[in-house]
């Protein structure tokens, strides 16, 4: 894929599988957020998009296009789709509230499961369920989980939830927000946090394969580890629910792509 | 990770899910009787689906909440006023999204307050609002959205009245979400057959509309 001229506009495609929220919704936050991030980075007027799509599926679509130069995505996202992609991380999100990394927790019945051998036969439900190699190889790398393990995507925590505390084969994956959250439910009581993983990242910008020159590349970088410094930069964050970046301090396995 | 965006980017179209009644003079809110303020609550959460501008929403959700406090202070257990409420409270989460969590929380808060008073209130309006909130909001952690509560409102007021084509759009699309598409199917069949058994108007070709679109996409979809 050839380097994008100078002139052409660029578009970063955001992309979070199974969160909610319609592209429509999300589109002025995008809007500004290309606009704030260009500026900062001395970027012609106009020569950064932004698209948001909420499907796995119509995500890879749109990064596939010529003009998606850049990508920000969930990690389990690059986990996945990184390397096919020719995902190069350029700065990782530091997310008002949660920060750089989270853990993600692995919720079982009580008493259910006691080890990876007692998964056999269970189907893990998580938001990131679409992204099988994230949720074998950086959530449970210490924990080989049984072939006839099925990971499967879920918008629905709750009911995988309630499944699992009715005692259906079935474990729930959560990221930190959900597992914060999970003394609140009713029947929280029944339900354990069997493993939790080391702190991963959240999500990252990527720069799809060379589609951009190395000055803009260095420039938007830059760009963007400093942006927030100003108070119209903060609330343009804010709408994402982000407070900066930082530079990406990947796991070992991921960093290697 | 729409932890990324406001929660709120869960926009609800709640006029589509009110009954529309005779639109209530323009006068002060005051004046009106309950039957009245009900009309304008009605009227604004139509008006509030057909625009676009943000700040004629905000208007028009702050008109509503008036108009319900109004009904509220007249008849405090009224279902006609404390499912006014609930509409003016969706309108409001429209209006700022910042505050859609809290508000429809409250929202839902109403609707069973409602249902308790009156489950045949606007056509079992209470049960087919809050099946549309449980299964178009944000899931749990981020908002109220729980699309197994919505089946079973929306069957709810599918039985309660089962004729009226807004309760079978609802119960076809909250089996759609719960991943019963041939049952979504059939309930969509069922409210085009209820809407062209009623007189010709602008609601009924907006339901009819609505079931045909959603019979002409491809199953899972």
């Amino acid at each position: 894929m050839g380097t994008l001229l100078i002139s052409a506009v660029a578009t970063l495609v955001f992309c979070a599988p199974g969160y909610p929220g319609g592209a429509g919704d999300a589109q002025p936050f995008l809007d500004q957020f290309a606009a704030t991030a260009s500026a900062a980075a001395g970027w012609p007027a106009g020569s950064l998009a932004a698209v948001y799509d909420p499907t796995e599926s119509g995500g890879l679509a749109k990064l596939a296009s010529p003009e998606a130069a850049l990508a920000f995505v969930p990690y389990p996202f690059f986990v996945q789709h990184g390397a096919e992609l020719h995902l190069i991380p350029l700065v990782q999100a530091d997310m008002a509230g949660i920060g750089t990394t989270e853990r993600w927790t692995l919720v079982a019945k009580t008493g259910s499961v006691t080890g990876q051998a007692s998964l056999s036969g269970y189907t893990v439900l998580s938001v990131a369920g679409y992204a099988p190699d994230f949720v074998r190889r950086s959530i449970l790398p210490t924990w080989p989980l049984a072939p006839d393990v099925v990971i499967e995507p879920t918008g629905q925590i709750l009911s995988a939830l309630r499944r699992a505390a009715a005692g259906d084969h079935v474990v729930a994956l959560l990221d930190q927000t959900q597992a914060a959250a999970l003394p609140t439910l009713p029947f929280a009581a029944q339900l354990t946090a069997v493993m939790q993983s080391n702190p991963l990242p959240i999500a990252l910008v990527a720069v799809v394969d060379d589609r951009l020159t190395a000055a803009r590349v260095r420039a938007l970088r830059a760009a963007l580890l400093t942006l927030g410094h100003s108070a119209a930069e903060a609330d343009t964050l804010g709408q994402l629910h982000l407070k900066g970046f930082v530079p990406p301090q990947l796991p070992g396995r991921a960093a290697a792509r | 990770m729409i932890k990324w965006m406001p929660c709120a980017l869960l926009v609800l179209a709640v006029a589509g899910c009110t009954t529309p009644r005779p639109t209530a003079p323009n006068r002060a809110p005051s004046a009106g009787s309950v039957e009245e303020l009900a009309a304008a609550i009605a009227a604004d959460a139509k008006r509030s689906d057909l625009e676009s501008d943000a700040r004629i929403r905000g208007d028009l959700a702050a008109d509503a909440g008036r108009n319900a406090d109004a009904c509220l202070a007249r008849e405090p257990r009224a279902a006609a006023c404390l499912y006014g409420r609930a509409i003016a409270l969706g309108l409001e989460a429209r209006a700022h999204p910042t505050r859609a969590g809290e508000l429809l929380k409250s929202m839902l808060g109403s609707l069973g307050e409602s249902e308790a008073a009156d489950p045949l209130y606007d056509e079992a309006g209470s049960a087919r609002v809050r099946a549309l909130v449980l299964i178009r909001s944000p899931g749990w952690p981020l908002g109220p959205g729980d699309a197994e509560a919505g089946l079973v409102a929306a069957r709810r007021a599918a039985a309660l009245r089962p004729k009226w084509p807004p309760n079978l759009l609802a119960l076809a699309e909250a089996l759609a979400k719960n991943g019963d598409p041939s049952g979504a199917r059939e309930n969509y069949q069922h409210a085009r057959d209820a809407a062209v058994a009623l007189p010709s108007g602008a609601d009924r070709d907006r339901w009819l509309q609505e079931a045909e679109e959603a019979l002409r996409r491809p199953a899972g979809h």
